[in-house]
């Protein structure tokens, strides 16, 4: 049985990144999954465990110049309502909307769901469709990582042990950008995704254009859906394109028959959320 | 001056609230699991990997070493008696290994870290055997024995006939034959599994338990403990639901108690969430093939059933449930030829116990669908063909059930003309002709469930034992277990109701079997009627005690005196006569002549045991409910959203109002679950959704609107009119949402759960298709 032998809080990303530079931590944000992974044996515990909810740069949302940047400590919550996020992201929101309870979603922090990196993590999927980047700082320094190429396999990423993530930095979206979160489960709440889709672009005289897809739990990691975003980018807007994307999206993605739905299962979700998007956004 | 007492609003039919309710809401209510005994040992379970497989060798010695571990019980250092109905189940498994439940050994120790390091360091040595999961498979010849004792794997079977079969198939117009394939759900209480052993020096135990039948718990527990039952004292301290799955001895309550005789200390037992899941007892899964036959003008002509239950290791409960099931499919409806029979093969799964409904669930599910299949075969409206065949007030089902006052014709009728379904349901079934995405579902399910008691053991009754203090209060002593249900509040109205005294005058002690007159137990939604009974009755003697006493002070008639406002009165005018609390101490400090007020009774209902052929009027009394579910189908996704359930149900008499409420919420909730989205998935064996991630229990946004209708058709046995209700709410949904599901669609489910894959399979097929 492993316990903790040590506990810290470090107050700024400086210290934060010396404890990690020195040797085995174990990060905790909001706790929603690590506390149900090491309940359950799934993963132990270093000796020191890192409460990093004390740093206050990596908390809220700004807005510099063209670039929004999010604090790796900012709630599923604070997504939910804050303005900027609102006015420039609300795939962003509505993906808040449709995670877990307000309970889950208070604790919850969006770094702890991209370093979770569950195949199903729903704060991941709209990131990504905007072209989010990721800010990796170590003792060393920081780095960037685009979301797209942060995952390597379910519950494993380029972050090395010694590095944490501070914040997510993306570009405002082009102007007239618009997009939408589909995400089903059977139930209404507190569920994990079956099957996710977040899809965007900029629609002028029924032309689509900067299309963004990404798809979650239809793979091994969260995944940019490059042949629907091919298909889609220029074409009219019409009943034909939207089925067309409807198909390429089943088709490229990558899914696996589990307990909670089978592959085919999950391919027509992604088919029918796809569609559903487009017809909105169009 | 005379005081004039007025007469107070009854209690009977109030909302009353619980009396553990403000403690359980504060947080304030110690439940067993909170529960620390000084010098007390935590404990835990060693279990087995495989689902059949000899055991060659078990291997403590590591584990032994561990520091703090106290106490490790295996099937070698420990008593060899069996637990179950069918006594198979020997607590620790020693020679083999027949479901992945299987406990190995049990572990004690100061800390539960040293007891986890403990069981990962005992290790087990096994020969596997060939395994076989499918009822079917296993009464095959040359499949896998999984005791040696029980030739052909055959557990218990259960064989009803009436009337002639074959010929009414004969003479039917319209026959239908069916397979209904019924899945495992589990009880999800909010409290885990739990239990605290502790012997005292004298060599007598005593137990805290979540039991829900705490006297015949002893005659089950005490030939797996080598002690006398006598000598064991049982305690009920708050527990976190049950629903049926502490009816009977499982093997951690066994286990706990040789730790606690090895270690001569307190031992408590507990399951992580995992193992609740794992371990403790399912809804008892069914393989029905059914014909059902009628003719042109909708006259059902006969039923033959054919049950094939999955037994699983050993038999608790679950395999029993053909008892309950069977009074459905022979009595619910005019049936005039039946045949039913049923055969529970030993199997690798994890087995059944009882659970909220029992075989009446699946019974419902069955029979309610089956109705509506038929309705449309004879082109009759769901209404019509059940109104046809419903059964009138007075008649007997074929296994002599009495349908005093049966109230299903009513019951169909209310729910139909509430929900206006005749025109909603020939409309829906109008839209399915048209394109659309979201479509929208009515349908309707019916039942019949014993409402009061169920004689299933010699004696059904419960005994009270009442006194009242010096002050005018009153501790009922009851043998009902509170066990979340509200039977606290109930026998406080009924009693309140009798004495003329306040509720908050009435104490309720129920919790030690070393006090409590003997009671069989908290199923069969029997405890209202039954505890009820036995509470009021103790009462009514201790007001006959009472007035008579105060008519030898005031000479005034007893027959002209009555308990009023915690005062004697003169039932015409309320003039009161004396005090109540005043009256009691002249009575008990009257010298020679000095009395306390004190009271028993032992109710035993008017009912009777089923004969060998399984015919008796086993319950006092008899309901009906019918449940209508309106829905809408979203046939890209395949989501289900329920709308509203509409139940009528005929209740007797209502006695709390919020009681009621909550039990018919609590209940449908959990008939939702099992029509739409639980199921225990369990593949060769092996449990694999073991937490509430992907165990879907309904949450409150799916839950729909709850419309109740309750028939008050006062009931003359029951207790101020009341009848048993709380299992029907559980048992109908999962029917009426199948019924509406079809109506929205077209498409029958007869393997729930009824889950969005499933939908989008059946209108699917392999080709994924277009939104709109
Ligand atoms: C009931 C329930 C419902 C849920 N519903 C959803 C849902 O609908 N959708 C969904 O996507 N998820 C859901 N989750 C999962 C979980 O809530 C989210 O993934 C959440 O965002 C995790 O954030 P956290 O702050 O709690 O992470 P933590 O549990 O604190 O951390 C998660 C992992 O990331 C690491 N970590 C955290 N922060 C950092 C950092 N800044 N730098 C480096 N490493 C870090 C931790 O070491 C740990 O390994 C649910 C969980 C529960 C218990």
């Amino acid at each position: 049985m492993n316990t903790v032998e040590n506990y810290i809080a470090p107050g700024s990303i400086e210290e934060a990144a010396a404890a990690l530079a020195a040797g085995p931590v174990t990060i905790v944000a909001g706790g929603t999954d690590l506390m149900l992974q090491t309940g359950s044996g799934a993963i132990a515990y270093a000796k020191t465990l890192m409460n990093v909810r004390r740093i206050a740069e990596m908390q809220g949302v700004s807005i510099d110049g063209d670039t929004i940047r999010i604090g790796a400590l900012t709630t599923i919550t604070e997504l939910k309502s804050d303005a900027i996020i609102a006015e420039h992201l609300p795939v962003v929101a509505e993906m808040a909307d449709k995670f877990a309870s307000d309970q889950i979603r208070n604790a919850s922090t969006i770094g702890g769901n991209i370093c979770n990196a569950s195949p199903a993590g729903d704060g991941i999927v709209p990131l990504m469709m905007y072209g989010a980047d990721v800010v990796l700082a170590s003792a060393k320094g920081n780095r960037n990582v685009a979301l797209s190429e942060f995952f390597t396999g379910p519950g494993k990423t380029v972050k090395a042990d010694n590095e944490l993530l501070v914040a997510i930095e993306i570009a405002k979206p082009a102007a007239g950008f618009k997009g939408g979160f589909g995400k089903f489960g059977p139930r209404p709440a507190l569920e994990i995704a079956m099957a996710s889709v977040a899809l965007g672009g900029v629609v002028k005289d029924g032309v689509i254009s900067n299309v963004s897809v990404a798809f979650g739990a239809v793979g091994p990691t969260p995944m940019m859906g490059a042949k629907t975003t091919a298909l889609l980018e220029g074409k009219t807007l019409n009943e034909e394109t939207i089925s067309a994307a409807g198909e390429a999206a089943s088709e490229e993605v990558t899914p696996i028959d589990d307990v909670r739905a089978s592959a085919w299962y999950r391919r027509h979700l992604i088919r029918v959320m796809t569609e559903e998007i487009l017809n909105d956004v169009g | 001056m005379d005081q004039i007492v007025e007469k107070p609003d009854t209690l009977i039919g109030a909302a009353f609230p619980k009396p553990d309710a403000p403690d359980k809401v504060v947080g304030k209510t110690t439940y067993i699991n909170d529960m620390v005994l000084p010098r007390m040992l935590v404990a835990k379970i060693k279990r087995t990997d495989r689902v059949h497989a000899k055991i060659l060798s078990v291997d403590i010695s590591e584990a032994e070493k561990v520091p703090g571990i106290v106490a490790i019980a295996t099937a070698e250092n420990s008593p060899k008696g069996l637990i179950g109905v069918l006594k198979d189940n020997p607590p620790l498994k020693g020679d083999k290994v027949r479901c992945i439940r299987d406990e190995i050994a049990g572990v004690a120790g100061e800390t539960e870290e040293a007891v986890n390091r403990a069981l990962e360091l005992i290790k087990v040595e096994y020969e596997d055997l060939p395994t076989v999961f499918d009822p079917e498979e296993a009464l095959k010849e040359g499949a896998p024995l999984i005791h040696e004792d029980k030739p052909g794997n055959i557990g218990l079977t259960f064989d009803f006939e009436h009337g002639d079969v074959k010929k009414a198939e004969a003479e039917s117009d319209v026959v239908l034959e069916e397979k209904y394939e019924l899945h495992y759900v589990t009880h999800t209480c909010m409290g885990p599994g739990c239990v605290i052993a502790d012997f005292d020096t004298h060599g007598k135990l005593t137990i805290y338990t979540q039991t829900q039948y705490p006297y015949n718990y002893k005659m089950d527990l005490a030939p797996a403990l080598d002690i006398p039952a006598g000598d064991i004292r049982v305690i009920q301290p708050p527990t976190g639901g049950a629903f049926g799955s502490k009816l009977d001895v499982y093997p951690f309550e066994p286990i706990a108690v040789y730790l606690a005789k090895i270690a001569r200390r307190p031992v408590k037992l507990f399951f992580s969430r995992e193992e609740e899941f794992i371990a403790s007892p399912t809804r008892q899964p069914a393989r029905v093939y059914i014909k059902q036959g009628a003719k042109k003008d909708g006259t059902i002509t006969f039923r033959d059933v054919q049950v094939y239950l999955n037994n699983g290791g050993y038999t608790s409960w679950g395999a029993t449930i053909p008892a309950v099931m069977m009074r459905t499919m022979t009595g619910h409806f005019r049936i005039p030829n039946v045949e039913f029979h049923s055969v529970a093969p030993y199997t690798n799964n994890p087995f059944a116990g009882s659970f909220r409904g029992y075989g009446n669930v699946q019974a419902t599910y069955v029979t309610a669908t089956l109705m509506d299949k038929m309705a449309e075969e004879l082109g009759m409206d769901p209404i019509e063909f059940r109104l046809k065949n419903a059964q009138e007030p007075g008649e007997r089902t074929p296994q002599n059930s009495l349908l005093k006052n049966a109230a299903l014709a009513d019951c169909i009728k209310i729910s139909a003309e509430k929900t206006d379904f005749l025109k909603k349901h020939a409309e829906y079934t109008e839209a399915r002709k048209t394109p659309g995405r979201i479509r929208q579902g009515i349908g309707i399910a019916t039942s019949v469930h014993n409402a009061g008691g169920a004689k299933i053991h010699k004696s059904d009754g419960c005994g009270t034992i009442l006194t009242m203090d010096d002050y005018g209060r009153a501790t009922v002593i009851t043998g009902a277990s509170e066990i979340g249900q509200g039977i606290d509040a109930v026998i406080t109205q009924l009693v309140s109701e009798e004495l003329g005294i306040p509720p908050s005058d009435v104490l309720i002690a129920n919790d030690d079997s070393a006090i409590g007159p003997w009671d069989v137990g908290v199923h069969a939604s029997r405890t209202t009627f039954i505890a009820g009974n036995s509470a009021r009755n103790a009462a009514v003697k201790a007001k006959q005690q009472i007035l008579a006493a105060a008519a030898r002070q005031s000479n005034v008639s007893a027959d002209k005196l009555e308990l009023r406002g915690g005062h004697v009165v003169q039932k015409d005018n309320g003039v009161s006569v004396t005090k109540l609390d005043r009256l009691i101490r002249a009575m008990h400090f009257a010298g020679e002549d000095a009395e306390l007020v004190m009271v028993s009774e032992y109710y035993e209902p008017p009912s009777e045991l089923e004969d060998k052929n399984h015919v008796g009027d086993i319950s006092a009394a008899y309901a009906h409910g019918a449940y209508i579910t309106e829905l809408e189908v979203d046939t890209l996704t395949g989501g289900v959203k329920l709308h509203k359930i509409t139940a009528v149900q005929d209740v007797g008499k209502v006695i709390n109002k919020l009681g009621i409420e909550g039990q018919m919420e609590g209940g449908i909730a959990q008939g939702i679950g099992y029509g739409l989205s639980e199921e225990l998935i369990i593949e060769e064996g092996i449990v694999k959704n073991p937490n509430f991630r992907d165990y879907k229990v309904v949450t409150a946004p799916e839950m729909p609107e709850i419309e109740c209708h309750f028939i008050e058709d006062d009931e003359e046995t029951g207790p101020f009119g009341a009848k048993g209700i709380s299992e029907l709410p559980c048992i109908i949904p999962g029917a009426s949402i199948a019924n509406a599901v079809y109506n929205a669609i077209g498409v029958r489910f007869d393997n729930p759960p009824i889950t969005p894959e499933k939908i989008v399979r059946a209108l699917h097929g392999g080709k994924a298709e277009a939104a709109e």
